[in-house]
């Protein structure tokens, strides 16, 4: 019996079993101390009332306070319009009377959110001059009696209020029971252009923009199509902000779309300022350092995602789109890989993987090799970085922490330099601190090379936030080198791989295709295969369609 | 939940923060790495001596004597002055006793920086150590060592080995300029396939022997010249074989193939043959205790060089005539570097008893025991084939 361990291997075995039952006691701990950020149930846009169409702005919706209903009264509500937002000093309140019918009538805007021309022109000397009786009468108020293309009743004053303030104009008739919102606002908007973070040769140079409904009308001009649907919510409980669900209705899965709805309808925050807080809010895990929620400012990007049956959620006043679910491989992955031929994309798809890995490991590699592993390098080599480094005083984690954390500054004040003068600093910071900090002796030349291409690399994913992500892994990995060399930098490596695998995104495992495995996904995995070739959408979707070729 | 929580997070970050001992870190700089090994029969280095002089020792038999070479010599002050040129780039560092662990722990009291074999390119035996020591227990700790590489190689030196350490150019690592020579194995057969650690190992359990490259160190450049042969049962350097010998040796076993053939023709003047392919075949043969070895060699190549002004060489029967001339050369050799294995040596180190195992096993198990006994009086018969098949580029 001589093969069965004793009692102190056992307890050894014991002590390394309770490692990871502490860290998952830990984990789960604190998660449920921080909570999901998410309302668990009745959140505050509890009447988040979906709507079809693009007319979003217009949906009927109920502000939180108790609404104040319309009195019918035209001076009783004029005079609780005034009071309550009558402050303001952009509020016009132009009263005026309907010649024909001898009414009172008074139309409330904001200053600057409507085309002043029309509104002078077309809207007031209707209203002054043609408006008839019968236009106004009952039956036809958001019919065909008033010709105007926008017009809504709003159903209560305080929405009313509010939609003023928006930027739509009010109009209160003498008689009518109920305000009238006719022009949607004409906010001024920016010239489209290309995506800023996410640039690419080939492919079309247009870009989201910061106004919700030139988004979606982007995304239906995309092609002709009646499958594209969007639904519309406004969450917020202090300021409130559409949001749109977009999906392909015959291609994507009814319980993700179940999922993503229950989600945005539980969001429960004052303000949205930007879809970062959607993503924030209504990710899986926020202890992740990986994303689970895909955001871009490509309308191909978004469009594409939706073909292979994901959802796109997009907020008003911010050019970034959302894409749920997100997997691993969707963030090396370029709309050009699908644009240029299949060979070339391949290459530089798997390029994109190998910097990947680079731009993680790389100073990690680099401490475990020089400062425990100095067999595993090239002998030449180890003899010119014997020589480089023996000026150098501090050990290499110091010294891969100095240039690491010098290089992450000039890339954090890159983006905050003015445009003229950002070039300059950047061989100011790159060209002259390194190669002073080499003369000093302060860092060996050959680690300049290591953190150079590590930044390098890092650049080379098409994801921004990703690229986050690696950068503060990068940091994390070094640490496991520092401790333990070359076992620790596996040791994170293998961390990375388990959380991952466990790691799902809107019940889509982050892994996929790899695992679980999925041997029909990989064909758009680490190469892209031929167009002819991927007949069907992605598997792991499980999509309502799955052929993409008729 | 929560109280009882944030202690152990607190508790689990201090613990985090007294490890801070980078465990078994050592930067790269403040190591020694050494790349040569060289052994000798003991005899006390002038500084050993006035040490033993002043009555400071250990215990010891001085049995060998072990040299390394360190690479690269720490230099100090900037590295900008480095017009002066006074150093070398290595320092080769010896020691005197009778346990090489024990030899390479002594340097650790001279000098400031340990020793790491990870880099450990070539080890170099003397001949007259070999011939007092086995070459299994000189290897025993080289092969034991967890830092040291496998695939170091192992040479013989005539004369002192610690000699082929050192070198006329102040610019070169003598250890690192061996390893590179074996490079010349794409132009010449008189360099042996190397012999590495994990070969050497089988070899010295197997009880077999074996032929090594030889070093021969002359007004401080060293040369590979001919092979040395270790006899497998005892462990012991033999003697040597020539540089012809080696060259047939290595056409033998397959693992050369280049090299070239002179002869003289019908004029007595110089003709070369450069050889282009070499296939060599063993054939073994056992009907009862008698053990025969048929040997087929096959090469071709190209007439490269002569001196002959008068007879064209290319024409038919010059051809075959200068052919034959090359066959008969290259059987000479043949038979005279078998004859040296089989009546001067008793040693079987050119793979017969491989191709034997492998063909006859039967027969192979009968012998194995006493393999180089029976190599001895087996009879080996050769079979050439040699063709010329071109004449390089000229003009007629």
């Amino acid at each position: 019996m001589s093969y069965i361990p004793g009692w102190a291997v056992f307890g050894q075995a014991g002590i390394a079993l309770l490692f990871p039952l502490l860290a998952n006691i830990l984990y789960k701990g604190l998660y449920s101390l921080v909570g999901s950020g998410r309302a668990v149930e009745s959140p505050g846009t509890k009447n988040a009332n979906p709507s079809k169409g693009q007319s979003a702005s217009q949906a009927g919706v109920d502000p939180a306070p108790a609404p104040r209903e319309f009195s019918g009264d035209y001076a009783a509500d004029l005079s609780y319009i005034k009071s309550t937002i009558g402050r303001n000093s952009d509020l016009h309140f132009k009263e005026f009377t309907m010649t024909r019918v001898q009414r009172q009538a008074v139309l409330i805007f904001v200053d600057g959110m409507q085309d002043d021309r029309q509104l002078n022109l077309q809207i007031l000397q209707y209203l002054m001059n043609e408006a008839t009786a019968e236009s106004l009468s009952a039956q036809g108020m958001s019919g065909p009696g008033l010709p105007f293309s926008q017009l809504s009743e709003a159903s209560d004053l305080t929405l009313f209020n509010q939609s003023v303030l928006f930027g739509h104009a009010g109009l209160l008739v003498e008689g009518l029971p109920q305000g009238l919102l006719i022009e949607p606002p004409a906010s001024t908007d920016r010239t489209l252009g290309e995506p800023v973070s996410e640039a690419l040769l080939r492919g079309p140079r247009l870009g989201f923009s910061e106004v919700l409904s030139v988004n979606t009308s982007i995304l239906r001009r995309q092609g002709f199509n009646d499958q594209l649907e969007m639904i519309s919510y406004r969450a917020g409980t202090r300021i409130q902000r559409d949001i749109v669900l977009a999906y392909m209705k015959d291609i994507v899965n009814p319980e993700l779309l179940k999922e993503v709805e229950t989600r945005i309808s539980k969001l429960d925050i004052d303000f949205l300022a930007e879809s970062g807080y959607i993503e924030q809010l209504i990710e899986d895990n926020y202890l992740s350092p990986f994303q689970q929620v895909q955001n871009t400012e490509r309308p191909d990007r978004v469009i594409n995602a939706l073909l292979e049956g994901r959802i796109a959620i997009l907020l008003d006043g911010t050019p970034f789109a959302l894409i749920v679910p997100v997997t691993f491989s969707m963030l090396l992955q370029s709309p050009e890989d699908y644009y240029e031929r299949w060979l070339p994309s391949s290459l530089i798809r798997m390029l994109r993987f190998a910097a990947t890995f680079m731009a993680l490991m790389a100073p990690a590699l680099y401490i475990s090799f020089i400062s425990f592993h100095p067999g595993l390098i090239p002998t030449e080599l180890a003899l010119s970085i014997i020589e480089t480094r023996q000026n150098v005083p501090f050990p290499s984690v110091i010294e891969v922490l100095i240039l690491e954390i010098s290089i992450e500054i000039l890339r954090e004040a890159g983006i905050r330099l003015p445009k003229p003068v950002g070039p300059a600093m950047g061989i100011v910071g790159g060209l002259i601190i390194g190669d002073a900090a080499v003369n000093a002796g302060i860092v060996s030349p050959f680690l300049v090379i290591v953190v150079a291409v590590t930044a390098i690399s890092s650049f080379s994913i098409p994801m921004y936030s990703a690229g986050l992500t690696l950068r503060l892994l990068r940091f994390v990995g070094m640490g496991f080198a520092a401790f333990l060399g070359m076992f620790g930098t596996i040791l994170f490596f293998l961390l990375i791989c388990s959380h991952l695998t466990r790691l799902k995104s809107f019940g889509v495992p982050y892994l996929t295709p790899v695992s679980p495995f999925r041997l029909s996904d990989w064909k758009d995995l680490f190469f892209r295969s031929p167009l002819s070739l991927m007949k069907r959408r992605p598997v792991m979707m499980k999509t309502q369609n799955s052929r993409r070729k008729s | 939940m929560y109280r009882r929580l944030l202690p152990l997070i607190l508790c689990l970050s201090l613990l985090a923060a007294t490890q801070t001992g980078c465990w078994s870190s050592k930067e790269i700089e403040d190591l020694a790495l050494y790349t040569g090994l060289a052994l000798d029969k003991g005899e006390l280095t002038k500084a050993e001596q006035e040490l033993e002089d002043k009555g400071i020792t250990y215990s010891k038999q001085n049995k060998i004597t072990a040299t390394i070479q360190v690479i690269p010599v720490k230099t100090t002050g900037s590295k900008d002055k480095q017009g002066g040129q006074q150093g070398t780039p290595y320092q080769n560092v010896s020691g005197t006793g009778d346990s090489l662990l024990e030899i390479f722990r002594q340097y650790s009291i001279r000098n400031e920086r340990p020793i790491v074999g990870h880099h450990l390119k070539v080890i170099v035996i003397s001949a007259e150590l070999l011939k007092q020591q086995s070459i299994g227990q000189l290897m025993d700790f080289v092969l034991r060592d967890n830092d040291i590489r496998p695939s170091s190689m192992v040479f013989i030196s005539q004369g002192r080995a610690e000699e082929t350490m050192v070198s006329k150019r102040s610019d070169e690592v003598p250890s690192v300029h061996i390893r590179q020579m074996l490079r010349n194995r794409s132009r010449t057969s008189k360099v042996l396939s190397p012999m590495i650690l994990s070969k050497l190992d089988a070899l010295i359990h197997s009880k077999r022997s074996f032929a090594l490259q030889n070093l021969v160190t002359a007004d401080g450049e060293t040369e590979f010249a001919g092979a040395a042969v270790v006899k497998g049962g005892t462990g012991h350097w033999v003697g040597n074989l020539n540089q012809e010998d080696t060259e047939c040796l290595s056409w033998l076993t397959g693992k050369g193939d280049t090299g070239v053939i002179k002869a003289y023709d019908w004029d007595n003047e110089p003709m070369t043959y450069e050889m282009k392919a070499m296939k060599s075949k063993i054939k073994a043969r056992s009907d009862g205790d008698k053990i025969r070895f048929e040997v087929s060699i096959e090469t071709e190549g190209r007439l490269i060089e002569t001196w002959n002004t008068s007879s064209i060489l290319s024409s038919g029967d010059n051809t075959e005539k200068a052919a034959k001339l090359f066959e008969e050369k290259l059987k000479q050799m043949m038979e005279h570097m078998i004859s040296k294995l089989q009546q001067d040596y008793k040693a079987d180190v050119a793979g017969f008893g491989d191709a034997l195992s492998i063909q006859q096993p039967r027969a192979w198990k009968k012998v194995e025991d006493h393999w180089d006994e029976v190599f001895s009086r087996a009879r080996i018969s050769f079979k050439y084939d040699l063709k010329i098949t071109d004449f390089g580029s000229f003009t007629e």
